[in-house]
């Protein structure tokens, strides 16, 4: 009797508490609950950010003395050193041939914008993801830094991702990679395309480029900046990994290996440029 | 549950936010880290049983979504069903975990509580982890699972107040029926 009595209990709290959190799910969808929910999380960031770098600041030097103690230091930081340098020389030379193309089509087009010149703010990653179903990065830079949402986010490569959602002293950074990051790029002989984020470790994926569309894999994809477009013009995006035409289809499946890699950032620039309303 | 219970989870809770955020975000083994939440609904199972366990992973869930961007309130409904399971499983055994099953039971919560997450997740919208993200995520989070179950149990007995040791059934049923 008593055994029954508490599985009904626990069997009705199960329930309770299923439409709870259904309810809390619901509610915190949209509107203003949803308003709330972000200054809270943006609030619970500031909180704990000086414990993060704090943190980051004894792990680091800890896993610098590890990897000094198996004599891998000089090598770690040589490694760094050149594939930093790989870094640029990459962007150099993706700049370089977007740079040819672009003047090639100077002739039909004029009034083209531009990344350059658009005012940075330097930012420190404190933070991966909590959620190993987001693919987001913490930053130390918030609005009182001048970060606001929706700014786009690059490293000395190219673009990182952009600004959604941001605290005072905190901002949250949705990468490239996620599958809800859109991108308006441009690409070969002006072919502009949406890149969607596929996931963490995955190439970007190229929608609405029609079949007839010729490219080739190593070729540049830079923003578009087009019309009402969420990123500046010209911000180097990756290089295409593999064209793919599929019988019956009207487009071709184009996959885009990003320049940034993602999971080793350290250092990133904001650009303080929002897209037009 | 007594104020006591809920005053030491909350202090549990505020110290497994800084484990998270400071801690395990930055302990990234191929694109996935450990999640110490779920790894407390699995122990709140494990050590005060389905109902009160499926309380206390609820209001854990509420905390951890505070520092994610993913639906507020998932990872509450996640917690709840897997504290219940994890919980009836233990009432099952009638006697108090022992530490092989508090293993078996934060690997088998670890896996289902990361898929059951990734699940509801796409069921209401959110972009689908790619297959081969997702054995590594399940991977991680349940290797993370195992290995701190124990220290987990006893934090979460020391907020419910089971003594180490203590009868499973003595511990929780009882404490349960004076509320």
């Amino acid at each position: 009797m008593a055994a029954s009595r508490r599985n009904t209990s626990q069997r009705l709290t199960l329930v309770i508490l299923i439409l709870a959190s259904i309810t809390v799910v619901t509610v915190a969808y949209k509107g203003e609950a949803r308003q709330v929910i972000s200054s809270v999380r943006n609030g619970a960031g500031d909180a704990v950010a000086p414990v993060q770098r704090g943190i980051a600041a004894v792990l680091h030097p800890i896993g610098n003395l590890f990897a000094g103690m198996a004599g891998y230091g000089g090598a770690l930081s040589e490694n760094q050193r050149l594939q930093i340098e790989v870094g640029r020389l990459r962007r150099q030379l993706i700049e370089a041939q977007q740079a040819q193309e672009q003047l090639d089509q100077l002739r039909l087009e004029q009034n083209l914008p531009f990344a350059g010149g658009i005012p940075e703010v330097l930012a420190e990653v404190i933070s991966s993801p909590s959620s190993n179903f987001d693919l987001t990065i913490e930053i130390d830079r918030g609005t009182s830094n001048g970060v606001g949402v929706g700014m786009p986010v690059v490293s000395g490569v190219g673009l990182v991702g952009s600004v959604i959602s941001a605290g005072e002293d905190t901002a949250v950074v949705q990468l490239l990679t996620d599958p809800r990051s859109l991108v308006g790029v441009r690409f070969g002989n002006g072919i502009v395309a949406v890149a969607q984020g596929q996931g963490e470790g995955d190439p970007l994926q190229l929608q609405y480029v029609s079949e007839a569309s010729v490219t080739y894999p190593g070729a540049p994809v830079v923003t578009s900046g087009l019309d009402i477009a969420a990123y500046p013009s010209g911000i180097p995006v990756g290089t295409v990994a593999s064209v793919r035409h599929t019988g019956g289809s009207l487009t071709s499946q184009v996959l885009v290996t990003p320049l940034v890699n993602l999971s080793i950032l350290q250092y990133v620039a904001v650009l303080q440029w929002l897209p037009p309303a | 549950m007594t104020l006591r219970t809920w005053g030491r989870l909350g202090l549990i809770a505020l110290v497994a936010v800084f484990v998270q955020v400071g801690i395990l975000n930055q302990i990234v083994v191929g694109g996935a880290h450990g999640d110490v939440f779920l790894l407390l609904a699995i122990s709140a199972g494990l050590v005060a049983g389905p109902q009160r366990g499926a309380e206390m992973a609820f209001a854990l869930g509420l905390v951890a979504d505070v520092f994610v961007q993913t639906p507020y309130g998932l990872s509450s409904l996640c917690y709840v069903l897997v504290a219940f399971a994890v919980g009836l499983a233990t009432g099952a055994m009638n006697r108090r975990p022992t530490l092989g099953f508090q293993v078996a039971a934060a690997l088998l919560g670890g896996v289902g509580g990361t898929l059951l997450f990734a699940g509801l997740g796409t069921l209401i919208g959110q972009p689908s982890v790619p297959r081969h993200q997702l054995v590594i995520i399940v991977t991680v989070v349940a290797a993370g699972c195992v290995l701190l179950a124990n220290l987990a149990c006893r934090l979460l007995e020391w907020a419910v107040a089971v003594a180490p040791g203590a009868h499973h059934d003595a511990g929780v049923f009882a404490a349960g029926s004076a509320r």
